[in-house]
């Protein structure tokens, strides 16, 4: 810790507790992407996946599995923060870089690890495949990350498209030191539907928030989440991402998942937050005359979202007109929903210090520090 | 959420019997049978008129939500409140549901299903006086 650069005084591990900054999405990397998790693997799926040894055809296609990504859109900006790399390291592939670019000087207390290249298994077509992956990942991600750091915690993973592999994933992983969340990598079925319930059911036994984040396979795989027609440019493709967590959210509301399982929390991340705002206020008056459709919803639907749904807050939103920012905020429920969070090492990281700038500072306690805790509990110290 | 007392309230059996207003003869009892309805103007107020199922009620007849003619719309019960994925049909035929958005609203007491919704429809006591209906405003 240099606490000469830590902007808000951090003096030694109590206040770095107290004050410090929560960070809820960071993302660990793959050095070579799907090998990395060899080790945790059992020699049958090394074979199956074809990444048991050098193959003459391992660049070409069906010779071994790919981890989905959206490959086919090219992002200008490189994708990563250009310092996120050193000389021959990939950006966030080393927790003691991390550690050092990140969490030291900003005064993070902790960062949630998100999935590293995994966002995307929910599109694989194999859900035996993604559910070997997910438990890999999570034994790399213990070893490598939470080990390393107690700063870090993880979101263990696991496939959506094999609930039950998912729970026996969640009751096997949950109870591990660092362990703070679940991730669920979204697939094409949304999220409502009763397919997922069994992974609800055991997040909520283990008091452990579910976590959802763009797939990175939105339109790219048949199975991923659907978007209104595939865009043809990253800008443009990675604006109209939010649709896909409108939909879910939705779903879920007006499926009854809140009232089935009063105790899950569904933290979505960079998924953006202002379009709740017309799905609270639509949500709501439509619901008066439309009541009889979902007569389990017993309050007004905009209700489920405040008290279960939690968004981070990277990318923040921009105004055109900065004195708009604080009426947003009050609009929002912005004490009460949303989560900060970095993305380090993307391209597009909020700056703990800058991000929230324009804020009170109530205000951003409550964002930076207080619902975090509120969400992960005790996991986090 | 939903408004479950049942019966009308206590001022409207008060007013069954000494009812307040003036007294206006909708029509006789044999023009208004179960499952109909008349619209009236009354000095410059539309105001529905109900038989239903023998059961007389009068409503303004027009919806607080977007000034809809709530009278013209379906009466109907509606779903009870349930488990997610289950439906339980129930208390036929005791609301009456605007023809635009659907609202749906207590025949007796004018009031909303939807409890959090706190626009309510003036009521009228409506009365069978030997062979007429008469409605007091």
């Amino acid at each position: 810790m240099t606490t000469t650069e830590a902007p808000r005084g951090a003096t030694d591990e109590l206040d770095l507790k107290r004050n410090g900054v929560i960070d809820s999405d960071v993302h660990p990397n793959f050095v070579n992407g799907i090998r990395d998790l060899m080790p945790y693997m059992s020699e049958t799926w090394k074979t199956r996946l074809g990444i048991s040894g050098d193959d003459w055809a391992k660049g070409m296609a069906a010779a071994q599995f790919t981890l989905p990504l959206d490959y086919l859109y090219i992002n200008p900006a490189g994708a990563y923060r250009a310092d996120a790399a050193q000389p021959g390291v990939p950006p966030a592939t080393d927790p003691v870089f991390t550690a050092k670019q990140l969490l030291d000087p900003h005064h993070v207390y902790r960062a949630v690890l998100l999935s590293g290249q995994c966002l995307g298994i929910g599109a694989m077509p194999d859900g035996m495949v993604a559910a070997t992956i997910a438990s890999a990942y999570n034994e790399w991600m213990t070893e490598r990350w939470l080990q390393e750091d107690k700063r870090f915690r993880g979101a263990l993973v696991v496939a959506p498209q094999d609930p039950e592999a998912a729970v026996a994933e969640i009751d096997r992983v949950a109870g591990r030191d660092g362990v703070v969340a679940v991730f669920m990598p979204l697939g094409q079925i949304l999220m409502g539907e009763k397919h997922y319930w069994p992974i609800y059911e055991a997040c909520a036994r283990h008091e452990l928030p579910l976590v959802t984040h763009p797939s990175g396979t939105e339109n790219v795989f048949a199975k991923a989440p659907q978007m209104a027609g595939t865009p043809t440019f990253y800008l443009e493709w990675h604006t109209a991402l939010g649709q896909i967590h409108q939909s879910n959210t939705l779903s879920m509301i007006c499926h009854g998942v809140f009232e089935k399982f009063p105790k899950l929390k569904h933290v979505i991340a960079e998924g953006g937050f202002m379009w709740a705002l017309e799905v609270m206020w639509k949500l709501d008056r439509d619901w008066k005359g439309l009541r009889n459709e979902v007569p389990w919803l017993t309050r007004p639907p905009s209700e489920y979202l405040l008290d279960h749904v939690r968004f981070t807050t990277q990318p923040f939103v921009e105004p055109h007109d900065p004195r708009h920012l604080a009426p947003l905020m009050e609009m929002m429920h912005a004490e009460r929903v949303l989560m900060y969070s970095s993305d380090y090492p993307h391209w597009d990281f909020d700056n703990p210090d800058r991000a929230l700038q324009g804020l009170t500072p109530e205000l951003r306690r409550r964002i930076q520090v207080e619902t975090p805790r509120e969400v992960y509990g005790d996991r986090l110290d | 959420m939903t408004e479950t007392t049942t019966g009308p309230d206590l001022v409207q059996k008060e007013d069954a019997v000494h009812p307040k207003g003036t007294p206006h003869v909708v029509c006789r009892v044999d023009e208004l049978p179960p499952g109909d309805r008349k619209i009236v103007e009354i000095d410059g107020r539309s105001i529905g008129v109900l038989n239903v199922d023998g059961r007389y009620h009068a409503l303004m007849n027009t919806c607080p939500h977007h000034g809809a003619p709530l009278c013209e719309g379906v009466v109907k019960g509606t779903m009870a409140d349930t488990a997610p994925h289950e439906y339980s049909y129930g208390r036929h035929n005791e609301f009456i549901t605007c023809p635009w958005h659907g609202y749906e609203f207590r025949l007796d007491t004018g009031r909303a299903l939807v409890k959090t919704e706190r626009a309510r429809v003036r009521v009228y006591t409506v009365v069978v006086d030997g062979d007429d209906v008469v409605l007091y405003v």
